[in-house]
Formats: C-alpha cells, sequence, structure tokens
C-alpha cells in the first residue's frame, strides 16, 4: 500500500484527490458526502458577495454518442451569504479534520475587500486559501475572476494583498485565457503565492441548436459565453501545467485541473508536475463514488511501480518536456502493420493515403487473401495509422536503429549558421 | 520519383562530395530548399565550387549531421 | 444480426403473429452506429448482394441524417425495408464485418432496418421517376425481382406494368414470409414505393388466364418474367389428400391474409422439410397453437438449407427435430383425417451427382409419428406452363438465362428472381432477387441504349 498523502504547500490531505471549486462543493452537506466518499479535499465553491444565478446554466459535448466529452457552464460563484458557508466549513472541518479544505475566494480587486474576506474565513479555520482569478464568465464582466487574472499585474498585486493578511498557505488560480500561462503564474510567484493551481475554465460556446438557432445553453432564447472543461480539456491543462513545472522561476508547487477523470490522468499531471489534483467534471458525470477507482487504481499504479509515496512521483516527466527546438531530428520511428492481429478495416490505408504520405498499401497474397503492408522507406513516422486503428497491437511504431548519431534542431541551426554568409 | 528516392540521390552526391574530398564552404537556405557550396581542397591550384540544391527534409538534416559529426 | 428469438408464445394467437422484433431504440441505433469502424473498401459491401454503401449508411444514422441513410439504403436496395428484416446477414454483411475478428460484428441489419423505418413514417417519397423515354416494359410477377426492376426501370424513364396474380402485389416477400419477421405493412410500403414512381400494377391479372403471353409480347417493348416459384410438389405418398394435409406455402399465406384461426390449437404437426420455409410452417403452426410440432427431414443438420438463425430460432418456439426421416405414408383415420405420419429411417450413402449424400431408407425402420397435421415443405415447383407459353428456353422448370444480362432464348424477354433459381443458378435469397432486378434493368437500357447508337 502505497503512501498517497500530499503536502501541497504545506496543506496536508489523505490522498491527491480533491474536488475543485465548483457546483460539487457548493455546500456543507455534498462535501461532507464527498469525504465520506474518499475525497482527499475540498476547495469550497468560491465565496464572494453572493451572486444570482440564471437557469440553463450547464451544456455538455457529446462525441461520437459518448456524453460528457466536453462540459460547459455559465453559474457563477456562490449565491449563498459568507456566514451561511462559513458555518457549514466549521461544521465540515469538524466532523473531518484531517481532510483539507480549501476556501476558494473572488471579491473586488482592492486592497481592504481581499483583508476583510482573509480573515473572515481564516478565523473559521480553513487549511488555505485559492484566489479565483481564472471565472471566465459573468464575474469577468465585472472585473473579477479571469478579468483580473489575464493582467499580470493585477494578478501580483491581488497575491500580494492576500499574503500581507493570510495565515494558511494561498493557492492562485489560474486562467487558461491567456497567451502564456507562464507569465500569470510568474506574476503569483512575486506576489507571494505559496502554490498555483490550474487551469480554470476555458472560455467557451457548448453550440447551436439547429432548429431554434439558440446558442446551447440558452436562456430565454439569449447566450453567453461560458467556461470550457471535462475530458477534451486535458492536453490543454496537462501542457499549462508541464509549462509551469519547468520553468525554473515558477518554483512553488502546483495543482492540477482539467479534465481528470480517473487516476491515469491524475497520474499523467502528477509526473508532469503537480502536486495533487482537482476534479470537478467526472463527478459531476458520475458521482462521488470515482473517487474509489481513482484511489485504488493510483494505489496499484505506484506499487506496481515500487514507488512509496505518491510525492515521489511528483514531476518526473517534467526533465521530458521541452522545446521543439531540442528534439532529436535523427529519431525515427517508422509503422509496422502485425497482419496476425490486423482486421482489415483499412482505416490505416486510407488515413495514409488521404492525408498523411501515401506509404501503406492493400496487398493481396498468392491465396488472394487481403493485407496491407507499410513502405517503410516512405513511412515519415507520423503515428497516425497507428492512432486510428482500432485494434490493439495490429500497428507498431517501430524504432529504426540510426547510424546516426542524435541532432536538434538547435544543434543543425548552429552548426550551420558558421557557413551562412 | 519518390520522396525516398530524391532523399537517396540527394545523399548520394552529398557523400561522393565528401568522399572526394571536397568541403563546405557555404551554406545558404531559403523558399526553395537548402543550397549547399562545396570546393576541392586547399592544395587544388584552381578551387573548384560545386553547388547542390537539397529539396528534401530528410537530406537538409543529413547534411548538417554529416557537418556536425563526421567532418 | 438476426436475433430474432421465439419461445414467447401467447393464447392470444394474434399477438404470435406481430413482428417479433420491436426495432432499435434511438439510442441503441446511435449506440450500434457509432460502434462502425467506417472501414475503407468495407467488406460488409462486397458481402452485400445488392452492394449497399453499408459504413455509409451506418455513419448517417449517426449523424441524425436518416433521410440520407434511407436514401443510401433504397438506391442500392429497392426491398431493402424487407431485406433488412430477412437478411441471412451473419452469411452475408454482419458475417464480413471485420469486428468478427476483434469484439463482435455490427448489428447492419436491425441499424437498416432502423433507417428504414424511419422512411416509411415519412410522406415525401425518396425518389422521383425520370423524364419518359417513351419505352415500356411488362413485369410479370411483383415479387422483390419485379419490384425492383421496376423501380430501377422507372428511374431510368421507361413505362412500367406489374402482372400481379394474386391480390395485392408484393409476392413473396407479401404472402411468403410470416409477418412475425416481415409485417405486410412492410411490403406494402415498398410496394407504394415503387407504385408512386408511376408504375402500374394489375394484381388479380394471371398471365395465360387473363391476358395471353401473346398480348404482353406484342404490347410491350420488353417483358421481365419475374414470377417466382408456385407451389410445393406432392409428396407422391399414401394419404396426400387426407384432411389435416397442408401446403406449407398456402398454410404461411393464409396468416398473411387472414386473421389466425383455431384450427390448429392443441394439434400435433408433423413439418417436412428443412429449409426456409419449413422453418416458417413450423414456427407458424407453434404460433397457432399446436400442441408438438416436429420437422421431418429425409437429410441431416448438416444439409438442412434452413439457415442456422432459423435452425435457433424454431428451437427456441420448442420445434423439434427428426433428422434422416423421411415420410412413407400419412396415416388416416375413418374420417378421411389424418391420424399418423409413417416414416422409415434414412441413411447417408455416397455423394450424388449434385455433391450431397443421398439419402436411402432403412429396411424394417417404419414407424409411425403421432400427429394429426401433416405439412408439406419439401421445395416449391416450377411455373414451366407459363415459361413454355412465352417459348423460353428451360432446364427443369427453371428458365435459362445469360448470366450477365439475364436475357433468355427470347431477344425481348428477360428473367429474375426464384423462377431461374436451381440446378446451380442464382440464389434464393430476397436480396439476390434485388440485385437480379436492378441488374435486369440495367441490361435492358443497354439494349436501348445500344439500339440508338446502331440508328
Amino acid at each position: 500500500m502505497a503512501d498517497l498523502q500530499i503536502n501541497l504547500a504545506g496543506i496536508k490531505s489523505p490522498n491527491p484527490f480533491w474536488l475543485a471549486s465548483a457546483p460539487p462543493t457548493n455546500s456543507g452537506y455534498q462535501v461532507q458526502r464527498a469525504f465520506e466518499a474518499g475525497w482527499g479535499g475540498a476547495v469550497w465553491k468560491t465565496l464572494g458577495d453572493p451572486i444570482i444565478n440564471t437557469t440553463a446554466r450547464f451544456a455538455a459535448a457529446s462525441f461520437n454518442g459518448k456524453k460528457v466529452a466536453g462540459f460547459n457552464n455559465i453559474e457563477l460563484i456562490t449565491d449563498r451569504p459568507l456566514e451561511v458557508n462559513l458555518k457549514e466549513i466549521y461544521e465540515t472541518k469538524k466532523r473531518f479534520p484531517n481532510h483539507a479544505i480549501i476556501a476558494s475566494l473572488m471579491v473586488e480587486p482592492k486592497q481592504e475587500k481581499w483583508h476583510e474576506i482573509v480573515k473572515r474565513v481564516e478565523d473559521i479555520g480553513v487549511d488555505g486559501l485559492e484566489l479565483n482569478f481564472g471565472c471566465p464568465h459573468g464575474m469577468a464582466e465585472r472585473g473579477m475572476g479571469a478579468a483580473s487574472g489575464q493582467v499580470p499585474e493585477l494578478v501580483e498585486k491581488q497575491t500580494y494583498w492576500v499574503k500581507e493578511v493570510a495565515k494558511t498557505p494561498v493557492i492562485v488560480k489560474l486562467t487558461p485565457n491567456i497567451t502564456d500561462i507562464t507569465v500569470t503564474a510568474e506574476a503569483a510567484v512575486c506576489g507571494g503565492a505559496d502554490a498555483v493551481s490550474m487551469i480554470n475554465t476555458i472560455n467557451s460556446l457548448m453550440g447551436v441548436d439547429l432548429d431554434s438557432w439558440n446558442t446551447v445553453p440558452h436562456v430565454a432564447g439569449k447566450g453567453a459565453h461560458g467556461g470550457y472543461c471535462g475530458p477534451a480539456v486535458k492536453p490543454i491543462a496537462l501542457n499549462m501545467v508541464g509549462e509551469c513545472a519547468r520553468n525554473p522561476l515558477i518554483d512553488i508547487p502546483i495543482s492540477g485541473i482539467g479534465g481528470i477523470s480517473n487516476w491515469k490522468d491524475a497520474a499523467e499531471f502528477i509526473l508532469m508536475g503537480a502536486t495533487g489534483v482537482q476534479v470537478c467534471t467526472a463527478a459531476m458525470h458520475h458521482g462521488f463514488s470515482i473517487v474509489e477507482d481513482m484511489i485504488d487504481g493510483l494505489n496499484n499504479y505506484l506499487d506496481e511501480k515500487g514507488i512509496a509515496s505518491v510525492m515521489d512521483l511528483v514531476g518526473k516527466s517534467v526533465p521530458k518536456y521541452s522545446n521543439w527546438g531540442d528534439l532529436d531530428l535523427n529519431y525515427k520511428v517508422v509503422a509496422r502493420i502485425n497482419n496476425d492481429v490486423c482486421i482489415n478495416c483499412n482505416k490505416c490505408h486510407i488515413s495514409c493515403e488521404d492525408t498523411s504520405h501515401q506509404c501503406i498499401d492493400m496487398l493481396k497474397d498468392a491465396t488472394g487473401k487481403s493485407y496491407l503492408k507499410v513502405r517503410e522507406e516512405d513511412c515519415v513516422g507520423c503515428n497516425l495509422c497507428s492512432i486510428v486503428c482500432p485494434v490493439d497491437g495490429a500497428i507498431d511504431m517501430v524504432e529504426i536503429k540510426q547510424t546516426l548519431p542524435s541532432m536538434t534542431w538547435n544543434e543543425r541551426q548552429s552548426r550551420i549558421a558558421s557557413f551562412m554568409t | 520519383m519518390s520522396e525516398y528516392e530524391t532523399f537517396m540521390e540527394e545523399k548520394n552526391k552529398i557523400d561522393s562530395y565528401f568522399d572526394k574530398g571536397y568541403q563546405v564552404i557555404s551554406i545558404f537556405e531559403n523558399l526553395s530548399g537548402t543550397f549547399v557550396d562545396f570546393v576541392t581542397g586547399e592544395e587544388a591550384i584552381e578551387r573548384e565550387v560545386v553547388q547542390i540544391q537539397l529539396l528534401t527534409a530528410e537530406a537538409r538534416k543529413y547534411i548538417a549531421t554529416k557537418l556536425l559529426f563526421v567532418s | 444480426m438476426s436475433t430474432i428469438t421465439g419461445g414467447r408464445i401467447s393464447s392470444n394467437l394474434v399477438e404470435n403473429f406481430e413482428e417479433i422484433h420491436k426495432g432499435l431504440t434511438r439510442s441503441e441505433a446511435i449506440e450500434e452506429a457509432n460502434r462502425c469502424l467506417y472501414c475503407y473498401d468495407a467488406p460488409c459491401i462486397t458481402a452485400c448482394p445488392t452492394s449497399i454503401q453499408i459504413p455509409k449508411f451506418i455513419k448517417k444514422i449517426a449523424t441524425d441524417n436518416l433521410k440520407g441513410s434511407a436514401k443510401t439504403i433504397l438506391e442500392a436496395n429497392p426491398v431493402g425495408a424487407s431485406c433488412a428484416r430477412v437478411c441471412p446477414t451473419e452469411e452475408l454483411c454482419e458475417g464480413a464485418c471485420v469486428l468478427n475478428h476483434d469484439t463482435k460484428p455490427i448489428s447492419i441489419g436491425h441499424l437498416q432496418r432502423y433507417a428504414t423505418d424511419w422512411a416509411m413514417k415519412q410522406k415525401e417519397p425518396l425518389f422521383k421517376a425520370g423524364d419518359s423515354n417513351g419505352k415500356s416494359v411488362a413485369i410479370i410477377g411483383s415479387g422483390p425481382a419485379g419490384l425492383s426492376a421496376a423501380r430501377e426501370l422507372s428511374l431510368l424513364g421507361y413505362q412500367v406494368t406489374i402482372f400481379e396474380s394474386a391480390e395485392e402485389a408484393g409476392g413473396l416477400d407479401r404472402y411468403g414470409i410470416v409477418s412475425f419477421r416481415l409485417p405486410r405493412e412492410v411490403v406494402q410500403w415498398e410496394v407504394d414505393q415503387v407504385e408512386q414512381l408511376g408504375v402500374e400494377i394489375k394484381t388479380n391479372t394471371t398471365v395465360g388466364v387473363d391476358i395471353s403471353t401473346e398480348e404482353i409480347i406484342n404490347q410491350f417493348e420488353r417483358v421481365i418474367l419475374a414470377v417466382g416459384m408456385g407451389q410445393v410438389p406432392n409428396l407422391g405418398i399414401e394419404g396426400e389428400g387426407l384432411k389435416g394435409v397442408y401446403d406449407a406455402i398456402e398454410f404461411v399465406k393464409k396468416t398473411k391474409v387472414d386473421a389466425p384461426t383455431d384450427e390448429l390449437i392443441g394439434k400435433k404437426v408433423a413439418v417436412i422439410g428443412a429449409g426456409n420455409t419449413a422453418i416458417d410452417a413450423a414456427t407458424t403452426a407453434i404460433r397457432l397453437g399446436a400442441s408438438n410440432v416436429k420437422i421431418v427431414y429425409r437429410r441431416t443438420k448438416n444439409e438442412m438449407s434452413a439457415y442456422q438463425f432459423e435452425y435457433d430460432f424454431a428451437k427456441q418456439d420448442g420445434v423439434e427435430f427428426r433428422w434422416l426421416t423421411a415420410p412413407s405414408k400419412i396415416v388416416s383415420n375413418e374420417q378421411n383425417e389424418v391420424a399418423g405420419l409413417e416414416c422409415v429411417k434414412m441413411t447417408l450413402d455416397e455423394p450424388g451427382l449434385d455433391g450431397r449424400q443421398k439419402p436411402v431408407p432403412l429396411e424394417n425402420s417404419e414407424t409411425v409419428l403421432d400427429v394429426n397435421v401433416v405439412i408439406k415443405a419439401i421445395g416449391q415447383s416450377k411455373h414451366t406452363k407459363l415459361i413454355e407459353a412465352f417459348g423460353l428456353n428451360h432446364t427443369k422448370g427453371v428458365v435459362d438465362v445469360d448470366s450477365e444480362t439475364f436475357q433468355t432464348s427470347q431477344e425481348n424477354i428477360f428473367a429474375c428472381g426464384d423462377c431461374i433459381f436451381g440446378n446451380g443458378q442464382g440464389e434464393a435469397m430476397v436480396v439476390s432477387a434485388a440485385q437480379q432486378g436492378k441488374e435486369v434493368a440495367k441490361a435492358i437500357h443497354r439494349t436501348f441504349m445500344l439500339q440508338s447508337e446502331i440508328a
């Protein structure tokens, strides 16, 4: 049994799985149910001046019949008075003293506003604070959330104000709706943040109804952009975590968020530098019980790998994440089709023929049986055929041992520079 | 001619100039690919300059690898 | 896949004849459609006699383009709604699905039904007749081959008249396939689709009786013979005239025309033969309330011409099989009713000229099966008289045709469907009849194109 406890900038939790600040953490009832189900921590639904929500708040993308490939919401922060939330936080913390409760906060970008809420929340007893600089809809129109999170100076200044009074660790939650997230992450570091969390949701419009031509969702025939999350955003989030993790200026822990649906996703985020993860859409799709497999699967994985603590996994893939210019141009893989496993759907052929490098031939053997073969000298090793292949093990991308040594683009350019006149 | 055959032709050219003792004196890259100027060894009385144009990505990679590790 | 399951017999006989499979729900259809790999050069297309672009129609179901899906199916197969129900899919498209080698094949038949069921609910026709080219074609028979040929010829601009001896059009699909597998409404819709193109269907019109073959030949520029096959021939044993002996074709037909009767309730039934019709007759007998139904076949399961899914279906219905058993006499009681079926045990000898092992009787093996109904399902007779009236060459009642053009020995007369099936020629499936209908139409069109080229 591996040790799943984490310590993120001083915030300890029995496992790395936290519920993100979102509808699942709206109330004490929900968070307590989540802790009973096994979640290690919860970032409370963002506290601030209570808002008013619309109905028709969520929408989701289905892909090829699979529901909730992506998820979109236009819900705002808590609509309940601070006292109500604080009372429930207190009760929950009392019942679950070893679980992490982090209060997500959002107020106007004014020093006194931040000071007031930080003090009142910390007085009730929380394990940490998360500053919501990411909510992309609604609150942003009022100068909060992503609107302040997109301006590095505001990120730094507000973090600084919070740190002036905060006694617990401060996590700054970053918006992905920015060209380079490392810029705002650095601003958070400069402001004194103890950790960053990412990503918040991505500006999105879920769809358009083809009969009514209304937006999806719509509120009485009108729509507004929402925040996108769920499995579809995982690669975007993972990149942002990786970019921050490998940036030497961002030397604080990262809480990974974005499309994490199972222990494998979580392990990937942890390998790419996250000290723990936050989950929302998967819980909204399936309920709190999904954490059981997250814990079990991660534990079994660590045991199989002989890793004693999940903390030992943190960032192990970060050195492998690099710039394109540092990739070896002389590394060569080619596709090889295992005709014993291949079921002859010809998807590799047509994908290569129509959209890649025309190197998979449809042939017939002496008995008239169809088979597929890669002309390896023409194969550029793009992986497409193995991606579209529906059968595991039918196409291997095989490394071709090179007689030439490794050479990156950067090495090439610096070598030929002396010949350029 | 397949891309691979074009590459092999370009690679053979590069190899043959190196084999004959030519050296690269200039490399120029633009929208049309890479242009490599070879010259014969310094001891020759009249230095002959030959230019080859490399069209394939593989050859543009290969010439740099040769320069980095072989010559 | 033909996953019809039997075994749930109601005492309300009408219910027993309702279509067994209720069709996929939208969710089921979309889930299954999304499982299709959309193979390139897909083997299911090759395996379909009518070459339906299966991955395309399935993809269209997945994208809610049901109109496009139904058109893709029906373009290739004018009786695609019937075929979705009666095709031996595991021998055809589903048998060829590449997922047989991985998980499980796509339920192509059910998906085809889903799309064509949608089409059946639409008011707008899916196809329009071509501009008239002034040429006329007569088609004898309105079964799948005739309907298919008529549809294709209409699209090409021909004026088509179908002559049908029965009261309603549809042929085998209308009268010969049990309604719990192929309801009448489906066939009627397919007939309607052909009629709305301007095809005239003259029912209750028997060629050779109500109109002479000469009149047909004189009135039309081309003639297609698509008359299928006739009644079940005699067994040639004693007692065939007794009360309680039925012709399987007539027996099934009655259930597709009239409400079920109680005449079989509690009866013990022997069905002679093990082909598609035998299975239909046996399962029909069960649904009419027979207390026991036995299929009696002189060969073994390996030689039966029924499909595996039909066999499974009959077994689920509780039909018993008596292999290597040949009837020798139908026993009578004093009221001239069937009182039993005397049978002899058989054994299989060396293969005969047709490659099948010849059954030979075992001496002194007579037994009497305790039955009071005998249904004959040993194949169908040919319409030899009509074939000869048209002056067509034939081999034992099977019309001789050119294998590519389906042209008979008479230049302007073509033939397709079950009337060219036999002696190693043709196929007996509805789907192959549909394909032949298409090919005949193309061949006829070519003859006119050729003429205009010459002129």
